[in-house]
């Protein structure tokens, strides 16, 4: 379910793809420790607003990556009073995010190499 | 470690925060950039979108383990039972009841017939008997000693009470002399001192004892350095050698009150070929089976019987256990029936009612599975609520049980072996969660696979009861028939026993036991005992009581029916060619001071009874019991014929008597006779102390309580000589409740059962039946719809109802001829085919199913057809 805030039509955002969340969280964290509300926000800002985290997404990611040990959370007090839960990521987190990015690169260069060609190369079946 | 509920609600508090500080921030950015706060808020909550579906779909990252899905369905199972609390209600009491019942029966049952007898290795202890069941004679028990191989010790005790005199409170101890081999045989030590040696079972040696637990505390306040010193026993030192520790029971079967033991020497009575008094205990040698030392046994009674005719019939040899418990285990096998088919029962019941309730449930179960629940989950979602049935069934029965147990134990008759070692035992109760588990497992698993069988083939599409699952109505009759035949089995059972109670209040004891006191006056090891003394003593006595103001009547006699010993005594007729060794016919031998019959009001049938003059020197006199007279001379008059004793003096026949109870209730008669006291050499003379003492019996006036001239009766013994033990002061009425203990007691709990079993029965059998016959309102009112008459309708499905408990009682009918079989020994005067209660029985379950069909068709055939079709 997407929220579409009247006030900022993100006209040009870009859904994202499955799995694709987990290493925007994951590179989020390598800039710092930060709560679920910073990490949208991080994301949207160096996106430069392109990429919105549906929150109703980001809450069960960051629960599922805590659950697999990817990430680690503290509880803070923020100035106003309020619990705050500040994610950071661990060393499998670290692990996890390389691994992810040289598929996400891979999948990168193989779809670059798809929309870049010009025809199609010869068959090496032969087709039903 | 916290609960996994903890954890869980801990995590629902953190998200909430989380998410609460997620809308704060997201607001707090908002008025940053100018909006008004109440708008920030909104905008927030709005961006965030469905604020209750993000929470459930975070929720659902954390997993479930197979714990939290068993609390679920826990929870859920226990919502449902709180939202119909009738059957909840009905379903754990009826489980609760038949595993209680379970728990208690199968506690006295483990502990008096399963648990080996508290000696060492106590599965090769065996006793040898003569007659049967009778003791044994001195001769044989030393031959078997000296020519079997088949033991590893043989010993004998024989019984003896010992007064224990030189004190204030002169008291009558239960005890038994026996042979040295005994105590190490037992393999159980003392808890002080030293058993006797066998040098010290010799004439002369023998003043020694090993003391009970329960005598050193009461008369010898648990002094340690008792040890050596001497107590007075029938006025003779003897010295304390031992103590046993607390719970030590020998005999097991018989004398099990003895507290007291000391050396038994044979060697005066090696030659006793006749007098049996003998209980004979015996060790068999490793690898010896019981088979074996039986064929010895029975050769050597062989060889023995052609050296000595006569004196060797019928040698049995039984394991300890066997003879200790023997008697009542048909007893407790027909309880333990009883118990089990109440449990049958409760069980029919409950899978009944889950059967009917899943049928009810059909919808909610079909509406699991279209919302992708498999059926694995939902099977183990109507398991865990039958479970959760069972196990409320079962904590609620083990209650129960542990409650019925000391109630059984508070009505049991006290002569039940083996009864102090009855209680709750953790196995017992261990087992019953079992039971309980299981029955929720296999009678929640019919009903459960059922209903999850039915939800997937028929689904939302048949809407609900209108089928009412044609296989679920066949499972129901069945269910029907099966506990109207499980009903039938155990009323029929609870009818026989009834029966027998009431033939057991009709017997007539012969003597009227209303208003009599009687106790017991022992003179052995006192200076009463010398011979000369006794008759003037006893006389004394019973004129004292005679003429205390609130007595009626006073007689003696040397062992009180039903309480006292039964001795057996050979006699010969005059004029009647002698009988062949062994083969004399026996009477049971009593002596009497004049009295005793219109004290017991025994009335004299012919003759007179035993009067004041028949002293010492006068002409010998015997009365006899009405049976004796007929048998011995029928067609004849007895009075003035003559028999012996096998002394070679004759003894006149003054008198018949009624016939009186004798060893126990509604026992067969036997020849009995009645000597006078002041005859009887031996009751006058012996100093052995089973000889030396006399029972008096006292009627109080009419209205009165006997119990209430004790303490006078009491104060006269003492006043003509303060060192007699007066003991076994019983009112006659309380003899004969003891006597009948046995058979009240069984009456009453199968009893019991029955009525518990009975009621269920009809409950259940009435549930299912009014279910079925409602869940048929619509078929009814169409039928009426259609013009059919209400009669007509009423009749088909009565009739309906009709053939199912016809077919349970048909069923029952046959599974109790063949079970009551078991309780031949335990029934008198009525016999386990006796048609009255087989008919009355039956007639009463078919007429529970037939009202039960009855009572709601007839309900049904009222409804207006219209509402009745509308009613789905």
């Amino acid at each position: 379910m997407k929220a579409v805030d009247s006030l900022q039509p993100y006209r040009d955002r870009i859904d994202l793809l499955q799995g694709t969340l987990d290493l925007l969280v994951l590179q989020a964290l390598t800039w710092g420790p930060q709560h679920g509300y910073g990490i949208t926000h991080a994301i949207r800002a160096t996106s430069r607003a392109a990429l919105q985290v549906d929150t109703g997404s980001l809450y069960p990611a960051l629960h599922r990556l805590e659950r697999e040990g990817s990430v680690a959370s503290d509880w803070e007090t923020s100035e106003n009073n309020q619990r705050v839960k500040i994610y950071r990521l661990t060393a499998a987190g670290r692990r996890k995010l390389a691994a992810e990015r040289s598929q996400w690169k891979r999948l990168l260069e193989a779809m670059a190499l798809v929309l870049d060609a010009s025809k199609a190369p010869a068959t090496e079946t032969n087709g039903p | 470690m916290r609960s996994p509920f903890f954890r869980r609600r801990r995590r629902d508090r953190d998200l909430d925060d989380e998410i609460a500080a997620h809308l704060a921030m997201a607001a707090a950015d908002r008025v940053a950039r100018g909006e008004k706060p109440e708008e920030a808020a909104a905008g927030a909550r709005r961006e965030l979108g469905n604020e209750l579906l993000v929470r459930e779909a975070t929720r659902a990252q954390w997993g479930r383990g197979s714990l939290e899905r068993f609390l679920q369905d826990l929870r859920y199972g226990l919502r449902l039972l709180r939202r119909s609390p009738g059957f909840a209600a009905v379903a754990v009491g009826t489980l609760a009841l038949g595993i209680g019942a379970n728990t208690a029966i199968l506690s006295v049952v483990d502990a008096i017939l399963l648990r080996p007898l508290p000696y060492r290795d106590a599965g090769s202890l065996v006793a040898i008997l003569m007659h049967g069941t009778g003791p044994v004679t001195p001769g044989n028990f030393l031959d078997w000693g000296a020519r079997s191989r088949s033991f590893e010790s043989m010993g004998a005790a024989d019984l003896w009470s010992a007064n224990l005199t030189g004190g204030d409170n002169p008291e009558k101890v239960a005890a038994l002399r026996m042979t040295p081999e005994i105590f190490p045989m037992l393999g159980v030590r003392p808890s002080l001192g030293r058993f006797f040696l066998a040098a010290e079972a010799v004439a002369g040696r023998d003043r020694v004892v090993v003391l009970g637990d329960g005598i050193w505390r009461r008369r010898f306040g648990s002094d340690p350095a008792i040890l050596g010193r001497a107590i007075a026993l029938n006025g003779e030192p003897y010295t304390v050698v031992g103590v046993m520790p607390p719970g030590f029971v020998f005999a097991p079967f018989w004398a099990t009150q003895s507290e007291m033991w000391a050396p038994l020497d044979l060697a005066g009575r090696a030659n006793n070929r006749e007098g049996q008094s003998l209980r004979v205990f015996a060790r068999l040698r490793d690898g010896v089976t019981l088979a074996a030392a039986r064929q010895e046994i029975a050769a050597i009674t062989a060889s023995l019987e052609r050296e000595f005719p006569g004196t060797n019939r019928d040698v049995r040899v039984v394991t300890l256990l066997e003879r200790v418990v023997g008697n009542v285990r048909p007893a407790l096998l027909v309880l333990l029936a009883a118990v089990g088919l109440v449990l049958l029962i409760a069980c029919v019941n409950v899978a009944n009612m889950l059967l009917a309730r899943s049928s009810v449930r059909r919808r909610e179960v079909a509406l699991r599975a279209a919302l992708g629940a498999s059926r694995g989950r939902t099977l183990r979602q109507l398991l865990t609520e039958s479970v959760v049935l069972a196990c409320a069934g079962g904590a609620l029965g083990a209650a129960l049980g542990a409650w019925g147990l000391k109630a059984l134990l508070a009505i049991a008759p006290p002569e039940t072996p083996r009864l102090t070692d009855v209680r709750l035992d953790p196995r017992v109760l261990l087992a019953t969660l079992a039971l309980s588990l299981a029955t929720g497992i296999v009678f929640g698993l019919a009903p459960a696979f059922h209903a999850s069988r039915l939800a997937l083939r028929e689904a939302l599409a048949e809407g609900g009861a209108a089928g009412a699952g044609r296989e679920g109505g066949r499972l129901r009759r069945v269910f029907v028939a099966a506990e109207v035949a499980l009903a039938l089995v155990l009323l029929v059972g609870a009818g026989l026993m009834l029966r027998s109670f009431a033939a057991l209040r009709r017997f007539d004891p012969g003597f009227d036991p209303r208003g009599v006191v009687t106790l017991e006056v022992s003179v052995a090891g006192t200076r009463q005992a010398a011979p000369g003394r006794r008759a003037v003593l006893y006389r004394e006595i019973l004129d004292r009581f005679a003429a205390l103001p609130d007595v009626a009547a006073a007689g003696a006699i040397n062992h009180v029916p039903l309480a006292g010993d039964i001795w057996g005594w050979p006699y010969a007729i005059e004029g009647r060619p002698p009988s062949r060794p062994g083969e004399a016919p026996r009477a049971i031998y009593r002596a009497v001071l004049p009295g005793y019959f219109a004290t017991m009001r025994l009335p004299i049938l012919r003759g007179r009874a035993v009067e004041t003059a028949d002293t010492d020197g006068a002409p010998g006199v015997v009365v006899i019991n009405d049976h004796m007279a007929r048998r011995r001379w029928p067609g004849a008059e007895a009075v003035g014929k003559r028999i012996s004793l096998g002394d070679r003096t004759w003894l006149t026949v003054v008198g018949v008597v009624k016939d009186a109870v004798q060893g126990s209730w509604g026992g067969e008669l036997d020849d009995e006779i009645y000597l006078s006291f002041l005859q009887t050499r031996q009751l006058m003379e012996s100093t052995e102390p089973s000889s030396a003492y006399i029972s008096y019996v006292v009627r109080v006036p009419a209205g009165r309580d006997p119990a209430g001239i004790v303490p006078a009766l009491r104060t006269a013994v003492r006043s003509i000589d303060p060192t007699l033990p007066v003991s076994a002061v019983h009112t006659m009425e309380d003899i004969v409740a003891g006597a009948n203990g046995r058979s009240r007691f069984q009456m009453l709990l199968l009893g019991v059962f029955a009525a518990a079993a009975a009621l269920l029965a009809a409950v259940g059998i009435y549930g299912v039946m009014s279910y079925a016959v409602s869940r048929q309102a619509r078929e009814i009112g169409l039928r009426m719809a259609l013009g059919a008459s209400a009669r007509g309708v009423l009749w088909r499905v009565v009739r309906q109802g009709l053939s199912v408990a016809l077919a349970g009682a048909a069923a029952g009918l046959v599974a109790a001829l063949v079970l009551t079989r078991l309780m031949a020994s335990v029934l008198y005067g009525v016999t386990t085919t006796d048609p009255a209660t087989y008919a009355g029985v039956a007639a009463l379950l078919v007429a529970i199913a037939v009202l039960a069909s009855y009572v709601p068709a007839r309900r049904a055939a009222r409804i207006d057809p219209a509402t009745a079709l509308r009613s789905e």
